[in-house]
């Protein structure tokens, strides 16, 4: 499995994450090794796996417990305005906006 | 001056001559907070089986005397409004919290230099690593700075730095201790564990740690495990599993030499040592480095800078802009291959054939052992790690190489089961680490193993 510079941009996006030109070479070289060593699973046939028991999730009790935090969010958080966390604006929002 | 202000200035001390040998094992420490805890503790009058003893906390976990910064710039002076479950245990066991103890930059990487803050050297070869990620605690430990330390594991990351050290590391049972406060990595994979200079130690201190938390969806609904009993004078009656798989051709020769020499002792003292095989292991490291990535992709989302953290926005006007910037500079360059790893492989298009087939292997990994178990075997011993300590340098340039120093650990943490490391020897002066595995829930026996493994063999003698 062979990643492309495209491939890298693309998960770069997904994931939120700042990639610079040379970071991004050097990572399609990696993720591209790291790819092919892992493909060996491909050996295991699902015969192989079948019989094995899934254990369900346990689910904790549906109520709300507060937490005590010794800080409040409007100490802790970069930017908080009037009981809420604060961002600059999505981008994609203003451009809509601005559409005919 | 009381017994836990002069426990605690003796410990500062301790600490202090650790770090002036660039041993690098604490992030973050201080007499004055040490002294701090003490004055609490004698003012409640504190006896619990802890009472007066520095634990070191890896960074991962949450704490409020000191800030909790995972070991990355992206946490950078960040201190936690709240405290784990864990050091909740430990203060109410009498403990003190030592200092927070470096570790691999969001516990992933098996060295310690993938902290953003510089690596810890191990104190029995200050050119090698320590191992990782936990390598601050086990470094602190080795060095005689305290006695205990806790640690965390997602794949190996408490017993392959307490092999490289030289020390005693247990990684229990997934849901035995609270992950309440361990900053996520691998939620169904990540579990603390203990560091002791001895078996004793550390299994003490999982004995207060241990027991269930309602804040943790995944804890076991079990008491706590306690304190350990007395080393068995006899192993009479005990089977040892030896996983075939573990033993390849080329194995390493001083850890070759050093296991051989393990498991006549454990003849020795009466334990039956038994052939077995575990046919998965082969595809352990790869099936971790799908899911732990995977994990780590959505644990790590939540670094954005818009809750709490340190925020990039140098006047960006876009929001996901301010997101990027904040990631693309915070997160160093182990993190950012695990993220966007775990990403590709969760990506529409290729999630059934890596993640998917990662988890059905997982089961299979899983059953190996479960099978191995139901035949009567009480123990598994294997090596801790494929070679002794390595040089600072040699794997960074290249992960794959990091990742299969993990090869022997990474099977417990993707099975559940526990499994500790004690040293078992000594090859050209590095320590090296025997590894006892335990069936679901089977801390005790192991750890009753260990103990008697552990009186048996010379562990700082060369084993060729």
């Amino acid at each position: 499995m062979s990643v492309s510079r495209r491939d890298i941009e693309k998960i770069a996006a997904l994931a939120e994450l700042g990639v610079d030109d040379a970071s991004a070479a050097e990572l399609e070289k990696q993720l591209t090794r790291i790819l092919d060593y892992v493909a060996q699973l491909s050996e295991v046939t699902d015969d192989a796996t079948s019989a094995v028991d899934e254990r369900a999730a346990r689910l904790r009790r549906d109520v709300v417990d507060p937490d005590s935090l010794s800080r409040t969010p409007k100490e802790i958080a970069p930017a908080f305005t009037d009981g809420l966390f604060t961002v600059p604006r999505l981008g994609e929002l203003d451009r809509g906006e601005d559409a005919p | 001056m009381t017994d836990f202000v002069r426990a605690a200035r003796e410990a500062a001390q301790r600490i202090a001559a650790c770090e002036e040998k660039g041993t690098h094992a604490f992030l973050a420490w201080s007499e004055a907070a040490l002294v701090e805890q003490a004055e609490r503790l004698a003012k409640a009058d504190a006896t619990g089986p802890l009472a007066g003893e520095a634990v070191a906390v890896k960074d991962v976990i949450a704490e409020s005397v000191f800030p909790t910064t995972c070991g990355s710039k992206i946490l950078e002076g960040w201190r936690s409004p709240f405290e784990a479950t864990v050091v909740r245990r430990l203060r109410e066991a009498g403990a003190m919290v030592a200092g927070k103890a470096n570790c691999d930059e969001f516990a992933m990487g098996s060295s310690t230099e993938w902290s953003a803050y510089g690596p810890s050297r191990n104190p029995v070869d200050p050119t090698r690593v320590p191992g990782g990620s936990s390598g601050g605690s086990a470094a602190a430990v080795a060095a005689g700075a305290v006695t205990m330390a806790l640690g965390s594991e997602t794949g190996g990351s408490v017993r392959q730095p307490a092999a490289f050290c030289g020390i005693v590391g247990i990684k229990p049972t997934y849901g035995r201790v609270s992950r309440y406060g361990l900053v996520a990595f691998g939620s169904s994979l990540d579990q603390i564990g203990t560091f002791g200079k001895d078996v004793v130690s550390a299994a003490r201190l999982l004995g207060v740690i241990s027991g269930r938390d309602d804040r943790d969806a995944t804890s076991l609904d079990r008491i706590p495990l306690g304190e350990p009993g007395p080393a068995p004078a006899s192993l009479k009656g005990t089977v040892i599993g030896v996983p075939r798989e573990y033993f390849p051709e080329g194995l390493h020769a001083g850890i070759k030499a050093a296991s051989d020499r393990a498991l006549a002792r454990l003849r020795d003292l009466g334990a039956e040592v038994r052939d077995v095989s575990l046919p998965h292991t082969k595809y352990a490291v790869p099936t971790y480095y799908i899911v732990a990535p995977a994990e780590a992709s959505s644990n790590l989302a939540r670094y954005d800078g818009v809750r709490y953290g340190p925020r990039a926005d140098g006047g960006l006007t876009d929001v996901r802009a301010v997101y990027r910037a904040t990631r693309g500079h915070g997160f160093g360059p182990e993190v950012r291959r695990r993220i966007l790893l775990g990403t590709y492989v969760l990506s529409a298009g290729y999630y059934d054939a890596y993640y998917r087939k990662a988890q059905r292997v997982r089961e299979a990994i899983r059953a190996d052992f479960a099978r191995v178990f139901a035949q009567g075997v009480h123990a598994l011993f294997t090596p801790t790690t494929p070679t002794p300590a390595f040089k600072f340098g040699e794997n960074t340039a290249d992960p794959l190489a990091m990742y299969l120093s993990d090869v022997y650990v990474c099977t417990a943490n993707l099975a559940w089961v526990p499994a500790l490391s004690l040293p078992i020897g000594r090859d050209q002066g590095l320590p090296i680490g025997g590894q006892l595995i335990g069936a679901m829930e089977g801390e005790a026996t192991i750890i009753r193993i260990a103990q008697a493994l552990e009186r048996a063999v010379n562990a700082t003698a060369e084993v060729r």
